[in-house]
């Protein structure tokens, strides 16, 4: 290969190069910019739990499982995903209201999604998964498990009821069971 | 008998041969990015944005 050649063929890598560098510069803005301008972030949360323990936790007990709206405002869904279920089964969360998932396991890995929203999670044994979103629709949504969890896996469903705002109602002790819907 | 690198072409023509090839790599390879760039674009701006926050 003579010089001229050689230089074309460094020259067209280069060029190369150059879009490539364009497109992933412009991926990453776009991720970027979702992630400050739109809050789309990868939900995230280090908090250990004693996995042996989580019925005997004072935020994973039975009795407070479910919805609660907090003396604070916030709208808290506590649920705990065990082979083969979730529990409890039927989440009600407001729209267009930011809300906070979290979960925990007492036996093996998990996940959580809500079908047609960014709502996307991995429960593991021994942490506490949260995530923030906010409802735009409302109606009934599938949250299936999304990890292999055992020969009952595909069985492991949940229902998130997503319902207009004047629909919430909490009640005296800031409670919303879907029964009460 | 004939060596494996006698195949009767002369350099001129490889050369002009190798000057040639890289276009058509380049239209392959630029389609088939292009391609997979406007896929995740479209799932992006209206699949994955409109589904809202969440953190």
């Amino acid at each position: 290969m003579n010089d001229v050649a050689e230089r074309e063929v460094v020259a067209s890598e280069l060029r190369w190069a150059s879009i490539v560098f364009v497109l992933i510069s412009v991926m990453m803005v776009a991720i970027i910019a979702a992630g400050v301008l739109m809050h789309i972030n990868p939900p995230s949360n280090i908090e250990r739990l004693d996995p042996q323990s989580v019925h005997l936790s004072p935020e994973f007990t039975e009795g407070n499982l479910g919805v609660r709206v907090e003396p604070n405002g916030q709208v808290v869904a506590r649920v705990i995903a065990t082979q083969f279920a979730f529990v409890p089964h039927c989440l009600v969360l407001p729209a267009n209201r930011p809300v906070v998932i979290r979960a925990t396991t007492p036996d093996v890995i998990h996940g959580l999604l809500v079908t047609g929203t960014n709502v996307n999670t991995m429960i593991v044994p021994g942490y506490v998964s949260q995530v923030h979103t906010v409802f735009r629709k409302t109606g009934d949504l599938l949250m299936p498990c999304h990890e292999f969890c055992g020969l009952g896996h595909s069985e492991m469903t949940a229902t998130v009821r997503v319902v207009p705002p004047e629909d919430f109602h909490p009640g005296p002790d800031g409670r919303v069971a879907c029964a009460a819907q | 008998m004939t060596s494996i690198d006698d195949d009767g072409l002369s350099p001129e023509t490889i050369e002009a041969a190798l000057k040639q090839t890289p276009r058509g790599a380049f239209a392959v390879a630029g389609t088939a990015v292009a391609l997979l760039m406007l896929a995740w674009l479209a799932i992006y701006l209206l699949v994955f944005l409109p589904r809202g926050s969440v953190g």
